[in-house]
């Protein structure tokens, strides 16, 4: 089982985590043979054969450039294309943690109007089992929305008077009323819509884009995050990686997240003293020994590690020149808001997502937290909503008028709904709201989705959906269709399943929203 | 600011138009020739048809079909429920024994309901689809694919070699050979110049996507582009071009997309893109053109 001449065998009983000391996958006792065999292959097709010509002419780049042409090629994501000609090229999602309410922002139910503090009837509920947080609620007081909708554009969305930049945009926007998932807390929601499972460990919805369409600009990562400072904190939902991580792809998949204050990224510029030449060297040094320890143990994550030593040699000229904001014109700050200056905000980081849209990075997910209004709702949906409108609409009509929202689908949304009687006491002013897993709205933009449409219809609580229901998995298909991938077809071989970002149970693309 | 109406429809309709008024009057296809063959064509023919024959059984004309399988008859006129064809279809996804086989999709409700009413009717290969009243419609088959550009594939050494020697890349749109090359040069923007422009002109053919955003690119590039005559879309901002090098690319008879965004095109030069046969969507914001443009009162 363990060859003589290698070192990492010496005991069969040491674990894998214990300084590299341990016995490599491949050598794990009674591993059968059949199996070794198949990880071996998958190892060799998804970092030399896999990528087919783009392997070797990116493999013919980097020589160019004078980087070492095997840690290129070792490292190289496993990049198949699209199945057919893409809609999209790179996507921006604008995820609201917390979940806003749809009532007062997408949802309008004008006949809730009329029922201030009635009882929710019992039928509609249908005995659903509510959450912790209102289950044990004498009665459940219907609480209408105290912002007021209009009608919008050509396409007569309405749209709540919270966001009026936003409304002046929705001829661009697909709005969906009938989102629903299964999770019910925020974490195995938020994992639901980010990876496509409510447990941690699967990869993310910008990793699976990578894998399988690969880089458009190797100087920059694929796959981005931003997380955005708060106007409040209440509720807040913790964030980490667990939400942008490759899970059993290759690590180099993972996003690379942007901080919010400071350098972008730390520990970009060399220490004084140390010029670029010396790092290269380095670096070089450094890969050699780690090409080594790959060919003795085989282990992905040497590649990768590999990988992120060449990514951030190259982020140390690509991402001062993308946080330079200098070059913007005075067009830019009109639009976005004097906020965009200030690195960490909602504002700034839609600016950064164009800047990056621009520069071909695929996928930016931006994180705003603090939508999870169970009480004090009208109060602080307002500075949530004052926060964000302007920058979102800002960057859907900036990335319009520079070409860009042709092929970059623009989502935005939350993990779920909430409810449409109040947690909590209700009175004129003010109400709660809990979590409500069976309806939600969110919206999409460009990216070959049909602008300017309403899709999906709840009940006049929106509790229920009445007409064309859309699922996690669902909106998951959609995304990959429109960047030209089959979500059947997109899968990565782990633990005996063909893994997919859908999962096993049953998704459809939305052929209405297509444009 | 991008433009024009929605000629794709109108070019729909205008085909629809001449399609219909292409059909023999009085000569009405047959049900089988309308509904069956394109059903058994699209989800059996591919394991049953000319390439392979599983189970000895092919389903790519009505003699076939009739003739059946190694195991016997298919179907059993006037009998649905009694046919292996109908029942093979009609298991639940997953089952053992259900076709298409594989994981390949399931055939569709209406599908399965033109396949039984044809069955029940009597299995003709000459009633006409009017004796089908009850036959639900079919999805809109999808379009064959349309090639944009010839087949990269063999061209793949040339390629590989022009990506290394010119430090750009060139990315198949798709796994569809026929949907041919995005020349891209987002990782190394100063690489998309004039000169790398030229030296491309011996696989121009195969390139339908160009994206030069921010490259050194001028007007002289541009009169290379000029006789890129696959392509399609067309990305020039952040660039130096000006209204006279767009000029050349009027001869380009497919652009649909170009995007002039903080380029140095004037007035002139967006008037002339306008002009171009194929164009449907043009951005020229930042360009002097455009800024003139909209400060008009």
């Amino acid at each position: 089982m363990h060859s003589p001449e290698n070192p990492f065998a010496r005991d069969p009983h040491l674990c894998s985590d214990h300084a590299g000391e341990g016995p490599s996958i491949w050598n794990l006792p009674g591993l059968p043979d059949a199996l070794r065999r198949e990880w071996l292959a998958l190892e060799t097709r998804r970092h030399f054969l896999g990528r087919g010509m783009q392997a070797l002419g990116w493999a013919g780049l980097a020589s160019l450039l004078g980087r070492p042409l095997a840690a290129q090629t070792a490292a190289g994501p496993a990049v198949l294309g699209p199945h057919y000609a893409p809609r999209a090229k790179r996507a921006i999602y604008l995820f609201m943690a917390g979940s806003p309410s749809q009532f007062e922002t997408w949802d309008h139910k004008p006949v809730l109007q009329r029922m201030f503090d009635q009882d929710l009837p019992e039928s509609v509920r249908g005995g659903q089992v509510l959450t912790g947080m209102t289950a044990s609620q004498a009665r459940f007081p219907i609480a209408p929305s105290i912002y007021k909708f209009a009608q919008h554009g050509q396409a007569g969305h309405w749209v709540s008077e919270l966001f009026p930049h936003t409304a002046r945009i929705g001829d661009e926007l697909c709005v969906l009323k009938s989102l629903h998932t299964e999770a019910i807390n925020h974490e195995p929601a938020i994992l639901q819509l980010t990876t496509g499972n409510m447990f941690p460990g699967r990869p993310s919805l910008g990793s699976w884009l990578s894998y399988g369409l690969g880089a458009m600009n190797d100087e920059l990562p694929t796959f981005v995050v931003m997380t955005s400072k708060m106007p409040h904190r209440t509720n807040v939902q913790a964030l980490s990686n667990r939400l942008w991580s490759s899970g059993f792809l290759s690590p180099e998949h993972a996003a690379v997240s942007l901080r919010s204050a400071g350098d972008p990224v730390l520990h970009l510029n060399n220490p004084p003293g140390v010029s670029g030449d010396v790092r290269r060297a380095m670096i070089d040094g450094v890969n050699a020994l780690n090409r080594q320890l790959f060919e003795r143990v085989g282990d992905a994550e040497t590649n990768a590690r590999i990988a992120q030593y060449e990514m951030a040699f190259r982020m140390q000229s690509s991402v001062p020149e993308l946080a330079d904001l200098s070059s913007e014109p005075q067009s830019t700050w009109d639009l976005y808001g004097e906020k965009a200056k200030e690195p960490g905000t909602y504002a700034y980081n839609c600016l950064m997502a164009r800047r990056l849209a621009e520069r071909g990075v695929r996928f930016t997910q931006i994180f705003l937290r603090s939508w999870d209004q169970h009480s004090n709702l009208p109060r602080n949906i307002k500075l949530m909503a004052e926060e964000s409108d302007q920058a979102t609409a800002a960057l859907v009509t900036d990335l319009k008028r520079r070409g860009l929202l042709d092929d970059t689908l623009v989502v935005w949304g939350g993990e779920f709904g909430r409810t449409c009687y109040s947690q909590g006491v209700l009175t004129a002013e003010n109400y709660g709201r809990d979590h409500h897993p069976r309806c939600f709205s969110m919206w999409l933009a460009g990216g070959g989705v049909k602008p300017g449409l309403s899709f999906g219809e709840t009940d006049d609580f929106s509790y229920n959906i009445v007409k064309d229901p859309v699922h996690i998995r669902d909106l998951h298909a959609t995304m990959l269709h429109l960047f030209g991938l089959d979500h059947n077809r997109l899968s990565f071989r782990f633990q005996g399943l063909d893994q997919r970002l859908t999962g096993v149970l049953p998704a459809k693309v939305i052929d209405g929203i297509l444009a | 600011m991008a433009s024009s109406p929605d000629l794709p429809r109108f070019r729909r309709r205008l085909a629809l138009g001449i399609l219909l008024a292409a059909l023999p009057l009085g000569a009405e296809t047959t049900f089988y020739q309308d509904r069956i063959g394109p059903i058994l064509d699209r989800h059996c023919v591919v394991c049953h048809g000319p390439e392979k024959q599983k189970a000895g059984l092919r389903l790519d004309s009505f003699a076939w079909v009739m003739k059946g399988a190694e195991s016997g008859a298919m179907v059993l006129p006037g009998n649905a429920a009694g046919s292996e064809l109908y029942r093979r279809i009609t298991l639940p996804a997953g089952d053992d024994e259900v076709m298409p086989t594989d994981g390949k999709p399931l055939l569709s409700r209406e599908e399965i309901r033109n396949v039984e009413l044809w069955i029940l009717g009597g299995a003709s290969a000459t009633k006409g689809v009017a004796e089908f009243p009850g036959a639900p419609a079919l999805g809109r088959p999808k379009p064959a694919p349309v090639a944009l550009a010839p087949d990269w594939r063999p061209r793949a050494d040339e390629i590989r070699r022009l990506e290394t020697e010119l430090g750009i890349r060139l990315v198949p749109r798709s796994q569809q050979a026929g949907d041919g090359l995005i020349l891209r040069t987002a990782g190394s923007p100063r690489r998309g110049d004039d000169a790398t422009l030229a030296r491309l002109a011996p696989i121009a053919e195969l390139i339908v996507e160009a994206e030069l955003a921010r490259t050194p690119v001028t007007d002289a590039g541009l009169a290379a582009l000029g006789r890129w005559t696959n392509l399609r879309s067309l990305d020039l901002s952040r660039t130096r071009v000006t209204g006279q090098g767009v000029a050349a690319l009027a001869s380009l008879p497919h652009l649909e997309a170009l995007n002039l965004t903080d380029s140095a095109v004037d007035a002139a030069g967006i008037q002339r893109a306008r002009a171009f046969p194929a164009l449907r969507r043009l951005w020229a914001f930042g360009a002097p053109g455009m800024v003139a443009t909209e400060a008009r009162p």
